[in-house]
């Protein structure tokens, strides 16, 4: 009897994904639990394994293929019942078969949009996808017609052909100009969610940015004198996130207005503090949230930092890692940024740069010293938060910052 | 008060009234007809005078034609067989009695209400019944008409039903009339001719117009010009009666032709013309509705009238009067009444004449085309390359598919063979989907099947047709 395999059912943030690739092919023998396809969301990649022993009897979405929370993407057949099926559909044997409880088959009320037998064939002879034509037949399917005018439409239109999903070299022209290499390659989804999502951001938003700079001379005496007893105690080095963590929670609970975000025309307050820190990967940029901010101590934050880094490193961060957060913290120093305006990770209402640690001179009770030093920026939404606010906001994180010793006070 | 009041039981009404209470509207369903018995008779013209009827007769009389001229071909040697019409009436009369029982419990199981008596429209929300003297007023929320059509009847042959007959009275002969006049020759005309043409009698078919079956694909017109013709039809085309006169036995007719006056005399007279909307005294003074110059209830596409709340459709409103067409209006009204989305693709409406054989075809034909400018590519299949027909000794005729030449788009499926509605009805469902002739090509077709034919008239748009040599492009 053949299985339905779905994908993955996405969290809301997640509109859809695209097959990545499917580990097995069709007649393939897997065993259970085994990976048979991977699913690449704008967050993370998602796996799809075999719901028991058996084989994909169907690939429906083919690799490159867009699909939605829980949608069907494979038959599969349960072993055993592929034996049967291609002698006779009789008796399943005589004693009871044990069905997994936990098969993904759920009642399939999903309309299947099956395209028409010449429509297929015409989409598979011009390497199209089906969702690549808009369709104006039944429940939008795609008629030959649809595709006729498609391919028509194409060639006449787009002088620059738009890649689907084949890397497309420029011919190489004759003689001199021959090194003149240039390559067109498909964004990857990760890299098209990211454009998508900031070029948004710019255009929804009343974005800016107000600036400061903090003396981390505190901090980092204090790292100097109990640096190597934090680790000993709590097996995980005393860094500066931590701080900025601690102290954005603590300004943001002063300001809650900035640890909320709008929704349509409510404003929706957050009695939460789950502070996202934006990691840099291979694939690009992910944000981790670390969760309950408030109630975790230094050591806590430190260790769960360092948790995601690893993750974010292996590629194994899940969707649950980085759904949500209410406020975001950015660090352009660890690549030598001396000053930059981050960009909002929206419904967030406000992000947090912080920056290189610079040796400067600065003024202090009317003599120069050297101390070092960071800028900090903070870009907010102006619909949400004033100027005054945004402000007072920043100095509020400046000020913990600079005073280590309030964490121990909670002032 | 009511959700919604149908006017008519026919197949537009009932049909919708039973979706409407299917809908969860309370739903009231009114009927003027009663039968001899002083019973109401639901159903409309359909089930009781029209498509039901006739077929039983056409089915009854292709028999009797079978056994007497084709057995014979199969090697079946019987006596002549013989004609007993009451006992064919009968049977007709007992699947009639079915079927509008049926419609009948079928209201009952929805929870349809059923009210006879006679309609009229006073307003948006008020119905008054009238029966046997007594007037009664129904209120409703909407109101939907579906109150059909009527024969025709013409001045120069007026209807007696003894010797000058409608479509009604030619469905209840009690003898096969020796020689039959048909004035008309449409779908109604041509059905009937053969039913009796077919039990013997011998049948003239009266035509005014210069065109036979013009709305249908030309070559399929003339081929079955010449095959009714061989079936003992005897066609007359451009002729315009002038007069008919019915004596005690007989009609005595004249009509006028190209060639100049003539006369003949007919022992019955069958009167096929057209049919009109039933629409007199059907809307009150402050209904706020109008009829057009033919007696039609002027709606929109999707049915609506120019009053808010009350919707007509089927025979009362323009496009063809098919009981298929008014099933899926009353529909689209009811659903639209309940507030879901609901539409007709009434180029999607399927014709068919159930002569024998049949003759079915749905969307344009080539002269259609031509005249609006389209380019497209057709292609044939006859009968006589099917193994399937042949085998049935049933191999007149062929199937036409016509695609648009551009995309390949199916733009009409002609038909005139054995099952031709079958296959046309085929061509139908593929052109929901907006199938292009490849679809068609590239689907698989059982062997051996008449439908095969329009399998390979698909593939033959494209040159492809393989069993039959395809046209140089």
């Amino acid at each position: 009897m053949a299985t339905e395999i779905k994908s993955p059912t996405f969290p809301e943030s997640v509109a859809d994904g695209t097959i990545a690739n499917w580990v097995k092919q069709e007649g393939e023998a897997v065993k259970q639990d085994e990976v048979i396809a991977e699913i690449e969301t704008d967050k993370v990649v998602l796996e799809v394994v075999a719901p028991f022993d058996g084989m994909i009897s169907k690939i429906l979405k083919p690799a490159g293929e867009i699909v939605l929370s829980a949608e069907l993407i494979a038959q599969f057949e349960q072993q055993g019942a592929v034996q049967e099926t291609t002698k006779e559909p009789v008796i399943e044997s005589n004693q009871p078969t044990e069905t997994p409880s936990n098969t993904t088959s759920t009642s399939s009320s999903d309309v299947v949009k099956e395209n028409g037998p010449a429509t297929k064939k015409l989409l598979k002879e011009h390497n199209l996808e089906a969702s690549e034509v808009s369709g104006s037949g039944k429940d939008g399917r795609v008629t030959k017609a649809d595709v006729v005018n498609h391919l028509e439409e194409s060639i006449s239109a787009a002088p620059a052909p738009i890649p689907t999903a084949k890397i497309v070299q420029s011919a190489p022209q004759t003689g001199a100009a021959s090194d003149r290499h240039e390559e067109r390659v498909p964004m990857s989804r990760l890299r098209s969610t990211i454009a998508k999502r900031l070029l948004a951001v710019k255009q929804e938003t009343a974005m800016l940015t107000t600036f400061n700079e903090v003396d981390l001379q505190p901090i980092k005496d204090l790292r100097a004198k109990f640096g190597k007893d934090f680790e000993a105690e709590h097996g995980v080095k005393l860094g500066f996130m931590g701080f900025f963590v601690l102290a954005a929670v603590h300004a943001l609970k002063k300001f809650p207005v900035v640890n909320a975000s709008i929704d349509g025309n409510d404003i929706v307050y957050h009695g939460y503090q789950d502070i996202g820190v934006a990691v840099s990967t291979d694939r690009g940029l992910v944000v981790p949230v670390i969760r309950d901010a408030d109630n975790l101590g230094l050591a806590d934050v430190e260790k769960s930092i360092l948790d995601y880094s690893i993750k974010a490193k292996d590629g194994k961060l899940s969707m649950a890692d980085m759904d949500g957060g209410t406020f975001t913290i950015s660090n352009g120093g660890v690549f030598g940024s001396l000053l930059s305006t981050p960009i909002l990770n929206a419904p967030q209402t406000a992000i947090l740069g912080m920056h290189t640690i610079q040796d400067r001179p600065v003024a202090r009770n009317g003599e120069v010293v050297i101390r070092p030093m960071m800028y900090l920026a903070m870009s907010y939404d102006h619909r949400l938060l004033d100027g005054k606010e945004a402000v007072a906001f920043l100095i509020a994180i400046k000020d913990q910052l600079e005073s280590p010793e309030k964490l121990l006070l909670n002032i | 008060m009511y959700d919604v009041v149908i006017i008519g039981s026919g197949p537009a009404g009932y049909v919708a009234a039973i979706r409407a209470s299917q809908l969860g509207l309370k739903t009231a369903c009114i009927e003027k007809s009663f039968d001899a018995s002083g019973k109401a008779q639901l159903g409309g013209t359909c089930l009781n005078v029209g498509c039901i009827p006739s077929k039983a007769l056409l089915d009854s009389s292709h028999r009797y034609s079978d056994a007497l001229n084709h057995l014979a071909d199969h090697g079946i040697e019987v006596a002549p067989p013989k004609l007993d019409i009451p006992k064919m009436m009968a049977r007709k009369d007992q699947i009639v009695s079915q079927l509008t029982t049926g419609v009948s419990g079928l209201f009952k199981a929805n929870k349809v209400t059923s009210i006879f008596g006679s309609a009229k429209v006073l307003n948006a929300s008020q119905i008054e019944v009238s029966l046997n003297g007594e007037v009664e007023t129904i209120e409703t929320k909407n109101i939907v008409i579906a109150s059909g059509s009527s024969p025709i009847n013409i001045p120069v042959a007026p209807i007696d039903q003894k010797n000058i007959v409608d479509s009604t009275g030619a469905l209840e002969f009690t003898a096969v009339p020796k020689k039959l006049g048909i004035i008309g020759a449409g779908v109604i005309g041509l059905e009937l001719g053969s039913v009796w043409a077919r039990l013997g009698a011998e049948v003239t078919v009266l035509e005014a117009m210069d065109d036979f079956l013009p709305m249908a694909d030309q070559k399929i017109s003339k081929d079955v010009f010449r095959e009714f013709n061989k079936q003992g039809l005897n066609i007359n085309l451009g002729c315009k009666v002038t007069s008919a006169k019915p004596g005690t036995k007989n009609v005595q007719v004249s009509f006028d032709t190209k060639e100049g006056s003539s006369e003949a005399t007919f022992d019955k007279l069958i009167v096929a013309v057209g049919r009109k909307p039933n629409t007199e005294n059907l809307l009150g003074e402050d209904s706020g509705l109008s009829l057009d110059e033919r007696g039609f209830i002027p709606v929109n596409e999707v049915c609506e009238t120019s009053v808010k709340n009350i919707w007509a459709v089927g025979d009362v409103v323009r496009g063809p009067m098919l009981a298929h067409k008014a099933s899926e209006e009353g529909i689209m009204v009811v659903e639209r009444i309940a507030g879901k989305h609901a539409e007709m693709h009434y180029d999607l409406v399927p014709s068919v004449i159930y002569t024998h054989p049949e003759v079915a075809w749905v969307g344009k034909n080539e002269a259609e085309l031509t005249e609006a400018g389209i380019e497209f590519q057709s292609g044939s299949f006859p009968f006589a390359a099917s193994g399937r027909a042949l085998a049935s000794g049933e191999s007149t005729g062929f199937v036409k598919v016509i695609a648009d030449k551009k995309t390949d788009t199916i733009l009409g499926v002609h038909a005139f063979g054995p099952s031709a509605a079958d296959i046309v009805q085929q061509g139908v469902v593929a052109m929901e989907f907006g199938a292009s002739a490849e679809d068609l090509g590239l689907t698989i077709f059982s062997h051996p099947t008449v439908s095969e034919a329009l399998h390979e008239a698909a593939m033959a748009v494209n040159g492809k047709a393989i069993h039959i040599g395809n046209r140089k492009k």
